[in-house]
Formats: C-alpha cells, sequence, structure tokens
C-alpha cells in the first residue's frame, strides 16, 4: 500500500498559534499541495492554508434534487401507474400523501451522497496511513509539503520550519 | 482572522431620525383615522382587519422575548451584540394588553362564543363556553401579559443594568428566568393563538395550532431581527460589533425557523386531509374554495419555498439586499398567513383587502417602530459589558 503515499517533508509544532502561523508562511512562500495535520478542529486554519470553500455542498444540493425527483417517481409510478390501489377515494395521485417519501428520500440522497463525496475528497478510507508522529492526534500539530510541491527544497523547508519554531522537522510519507 | 484584534471597534448613539418619527407619527395617526372612520362605516371589515394587524404585532413585540430568553438558555455567545436587536421589540408588549383591550369592543362581531344568541344557537358551541368566555378570555390576556411583562423585567432589566454596573454574575441570573419564559411561553402563547384565531371558527379544533402560530411568530420574528442587522450594520452604527458573520448565522436562523414552519403547517394539513373526518376538514374546505385557494397555494411558495431557496447559498445569507428582500417577504407572508386564518371565516369564496387592511397595519407598525426607536435611543446598541462580548466579536461562521 506504500505506494499510494507521498514522500516529503513535515515540521513538528506544539502550539496552535505557532502552527497557525507556520501555515500561512507556508503558504505565502509559495507552497500549494502542502497540508496541515491537527488533532482538532483549529478555528482560523483555513483561511491560513488557503483552503477554498468546499465542492460538496454541490453535491449534496444535486442529490438533493435527484432524491426528490426519485421520491416523485417511485410515489407516481408505485400508486398511480403499477399498481393503482384506491385509498379512502383519493385519487391515485395524492401527492399530500407523498410527500413525507418524497422528503425521506431527498433527505437520504443528499446525506449519503454527502458522505461519499467527503470520503472521496478526503481519499478516505486510507488503509495503515504512514506515521508522522503518534502524537499528532494528541497534543502536536505538523506541517506536511510533499516532494512534488512547486519550489521543493528540503533544506530550505528545514531551515524554514526550524524559524517557525518547529521542534523537529523530519523527512516522512503521508 | 489575526487582524481581529485590531479591528476597528465603535457603538454609536442612536437617535431617532426626525423623518422616521414623523413617518411613525404619521402612521399613527393613519391608523386612528381609519379605526374612528371604520368603526362608523364598515365595523365588520375593521374588526378584522384590527385582529390581523394586532396579533402581527403582537407578534412581533414576542418574538424578541422569546429569542434572547432561547439565547440565554443555550449560552450562545455569539448573538451577545445583536441582543439589543431583538430585547427592543419587546417594548411593544404592554400594548397587546391595551390591543386586546380595544379588541373586546369588537368581540360580538368576530367571535360567535361571545353573542349568548349565538351559543344558544349552537349546541357545540355551548358546550366549550366553560373556556370560551369573555371573563376566562380576559383572565388569560392578563396572565399571558403581565407575566410577559414580569419576565421582560427580569430578563431585560438585567441586560440593560449589566451596562451599568458590569456585574457578570448577571449573564449568569438571566437563564433561569430565560428556562422558565420559555416554557411560561409555550403554554400561554397557545391559549393566545386559540383564542384570538382558532375560536373564529369554535366548532374547529387542531392540536397543533399553538406551534403552527409559534412558527410563524419565530420565522417573522427573526425576518424582523434580520432587516435590523443589515439596516444597523450598513450605516455604522455597530462597527465592529456586528458584522457579516452575525448576519450570516441570524439568516440561518432565518433559513432553518421557514423549514420548521413548512414542517409544521404540512404537519398539520396532512394528517387532517388523509383522515378526511368533517368536523377537521372544515377549515381547509374554507381555505380552498374560491379566491382563497390562491392565497393557500402563495403560502406555500411564497412562504416557504421562496425564502428557502433564496436563503440556500453562502454568498446569499451575506448579501445585504438578497437578506433584506427574503425577510420583506416573510414579513409580508406573516400577514397573509394570519389573513388567512381569519378573513376565510367571514368571507366565503371570497377574498378582500383593502383601504381598511392597510390602515389599520399602518396604524400599528407606527406604534411599533416608535417602541423600538425609543429602546433604542435610550440605551446602548450593543451591551458592552456583557463578558460573553469577545466571543461575538470574534464570531467566525466557517460554514
Amino acid at each position: 500500500m506504500a505506494t499510494q503515499y507521498t514522500k516529503g517533508i513535515a515540521g513538528i509544532w506544539d502550539k496552535e498559534s505557532l502552527i497557525l502561523k507556520a501555515a500561512r508562511k507556508t503558504r505565502e512562500t509559495g507552497f500549494t499541495k502542502f497540508e496541515a495535520i491537527s488533532p482538532y478542529a483549529v478555528h482560523g486554519m483555513e483561511e491560513a492554508c488557503g483552503i477554498t470553500r468546499s465542492w460538496i455542498p454541490y453535491v449534496t444540493f444535486i442529490a438533493g434534487l435527484i432524491g426528490l425527483l426519485s421520491g416523485l417517481a417511485l410515489t407516481y409510478w408505485t400508486s398511480a401507474v403499477d399498481w393503482a390501489v384506491n385509498v379512502g377515494g383519493k385519487p391515485f395521485f395524492s401527492l399530500p400523501a407523498f410527500i413525507p417519501i418524497i422528503f425521506e428520500l431527498t433527505i437520504l440522497f443528499a446525506a449519503l451522497s454527502s458522505v461519499g463525496a467527503l470520503f472521496y475528497a478526503c481519499k478516505m478510507p486510507k488503509i495503515d496511513p504512514p506515521i508522522i508522529d503518534p502524537d499528532l492526534s494528541c497534543h502536536k500539530f505538523a506541517i506536511f509539503i510533499p516532494y512534488n510541491d512547486v519550489g521543493y527544497d528540503e533544506s530550505k523547508i528545514e531551515k524554514m520550519f526550524k524559524e517557525l519554531g518547529a521542534l523537529e522537522v523530519k523527512k516522512t510519507e503521508y | 482572522m489575526a487582524d481581529h484584534n485590531h479591528v476597528d471597534l465603535h457603538v454609536s448613539k442612536f437617535e431617532t431620525p426626525v423623518k422616521l418619527k414623523t413617518l411613525s407619527l404619521v402612521l399613527v395617526a393613519i391608523g386612528l383615522l381609519t379605526f374612528v372612520i371604520g368603526l362608523m362605516k364598515n365595523p365588520d371589515r375593521l374588526w378584522t382587519s384590527y385582529l390581523v394587524a394586532f396579533f402581527f404585532f403582537s407578534c412581533l413585540g414576542l418574538s424578541g422575548l422569546f429569542w434572547v430568553a432561547l439565547n440565554n438558555t443555550a449560552n450562545t455567545g455569539w448573538s451577545v451584540t445583536i441582543r439589543r436587536f431583538a430585547e427592543a421589540t419587546t417594548s411593544f408588549i404592554p400594548w397587546i394588553f391595551g390591543g386586546g383591550l380595544v379588541l373586546l369592543l369588537g368581540f360580538k362581531k368576530l367571535y360567535i362564543w361571545a353573542d349568548p344568541l349565538a351559543v344558544a344557537a349552537n349546541p357545540v358551541v355551548q358546550a366549550k363556553t366553560a373556556y370560551l368566555n369573555t371573563g376566562f378570555f380576559l383572565v388569560r390576556l392578563f396572565v399571558f401579559v403581565v407575566g410577559a411583562l414580569i419576565f421582560r423585567a427580569i430578563i431585560v432589566g438585567n441586560s440593560l443594568k449589566q451596562d451599568q454596573t458590569g456585574d457578570d454574575n448577571l449573564t449568569r441570573k438571566n437563564i433561569s428566568p430565560s428556562v422558565a419564559f420559555l416554557v411560561f411561553f409555550a403554554l400561554m402563547f397557545s391559549f393566545f393563538s386559540v383564542d384570538l384565531l382558532m375560536s373564529l371558527l369554535p366548532t374547529w379544533y387542531s392540536t397543533i395550532y399553538g406551534i403552527y402560530t409559534f412558527a410563524g411568530l419565530f420565522q417573522a420574528g427573526i425576518a424582523f431581527l434580520a432587516i435590523v442587522v443589515v439596516l444597523m450594520k450598513k450605516h455604522g452604527f455597530v462597527k465592529g460589533y456586528v458584522t457579516d458573520e452575525h448576519q450570516h448565522d441570524v439568516a440561518k436562523y432565518l433559513k432553518g425557523f421557514t423549514v420548521f414552519w413548512a414542517y409544521i403547517a404540512f404537519s398539520q394539513f396532512m394528517l387532517m386531509w388523509y383522515a378526511n373526518l368533517p368536523e377537521e376538514t372544515e377549515f381547509y374546505i374554507m381555505r380552498s374554495l374560491g379566491g382563497w385557494m390562491s392565497i393557500s397555494t402563495g403560502l406555500l411558495i411564497f412562504r416557504f419555498v421562496v425564502p428557502f431557496l433564496a436563503l440556500l447559498p453562502r454568498a446569499a445569507k451575506r448579501s445585504d439586499s438578497n437578506l433584506i428582500a427574503v425577510s420583506v417577504l416573510v414579513l409580508i407572508m406573516q400577514y397573509v398567513d394570519i389573513y388567512w386564518l381569519v378573513y376565510p371565516n367571514f368571507f366565503d369564496g371570497q377574498v378582500v383587502f383593502g383601504l381598511w387592511e392597510i390602515g389599520i397595519f399602518a396604524g400599528f407598525a407606527g406604534l411599533f417602530l416608535l417602541c423600538i426607536t425609543s429602546f433604542w435611543s435610550k440605551n446602548s446598541l450593543v451591551p458592552l459589558k456583557d463578558p460573553r462580548l469577545h466571543e461575538a466579536i470574534h464570531h467566525h461562521v466557517a460554514y
């Protein structure tokens, strides 16, 4: 599995303020493919890393729309076309009765597609990923720059990370 | 983000612009004039239009207190800087009692149960007179308004006191009365809606009527708050304290309760439509005859579908003009909704709207404007001593 991970260099910090500063500096230096790794959501990280708005909401909206139309088609076809049953003398195509089903399918499609899109966007699941530092899931933060990023130069990056107060800089995979 | 620390913070003193004050007084005068002429010329239309406008502005006045109590209960730091805008609407609450007393003059025109002759002829209504009678109505109105005023004196009072003393404890002290008010409000507002609107057709009942009117109240209340937030921000009254972030969250609130209104409205309709019992469907049959069908459909489209889609994108919530347009639409639809609850009881299949409705609405609108502007000119627009102020100033909406 190791082949799908990218080689690169990572700096490790133990302060939230420093990682924010480091992420900002890394972006300003011109790197575009770097990752910031944190045990929890850090306020302002999107902006510091220059992450733009996610495309997942569009997936949610379109999937919801498809769910809505599927619900409409399903209820119409089953209740009014394929097996029309007279329920309490109401019309075969009785929209008020179908709304709960249409609603549920809208939500189901939108929610499952969002989760699916999220997995795709995050390249999940990652089986047995390389561990940069076990403390990254506890109290440490890291910035990882892959070898194929613009202007990748190990010694320069190491110097930059050290200047930004990194506890440790190491060559690794992510 | 980092430059938030250097943000320019400034609260201006609000002084009611002369034009706005004149406008409010002119509106009140129009209302009074319509009322007097209406009493003589067309009392039937006068009382129905009075009831709709009275209920509309009672809802707006109460929505502020409910919003503040809700945010105190949830201890929401972000909402601190816009709290005063909601608190201002509560200064209309004393008028609910006055307005209710005036309504008593028209009781016999509006309510079958208030007319002894009509009650005698209708055994179903007769059986309900233990609850539906003018005396008990007055007791309920009194308990509701006085209770709301006491809660207002505590909750808004503590908030204003904190401006002077800077005592952090006042924030904590406001939590229990806020929780108590939410319970009190749920109960008493249901009675208020049942008494004023549902009992127009005393043979009909809906068990979620109070929730339906509450859903409308809160959606409209947030729409009004959104308008105030945008205007105050735009005109630089609360520089740095109220930002696009607050506007974004208020717009989310508005979208959320737009869905809530649709959910409650549909829940009420679907069960009655499905069960198809004569004593229940009466209400919807009245509202599907003649011109009322288009109003019913209009409610679905303009109170739910349009605001929902218009508030869906992130940029739409942060756009001043879009948020104001949607909020105005929601407020108009709140009026139409109450109108739709009242008028079909009196006008079979025939939609009537005219100067009577506009005139009375203008009168209440003027009074409401006078109440809120006088509140703002007396108090600071931002509770500057609230201990959670920093949370609100640094509020940031990621999504």
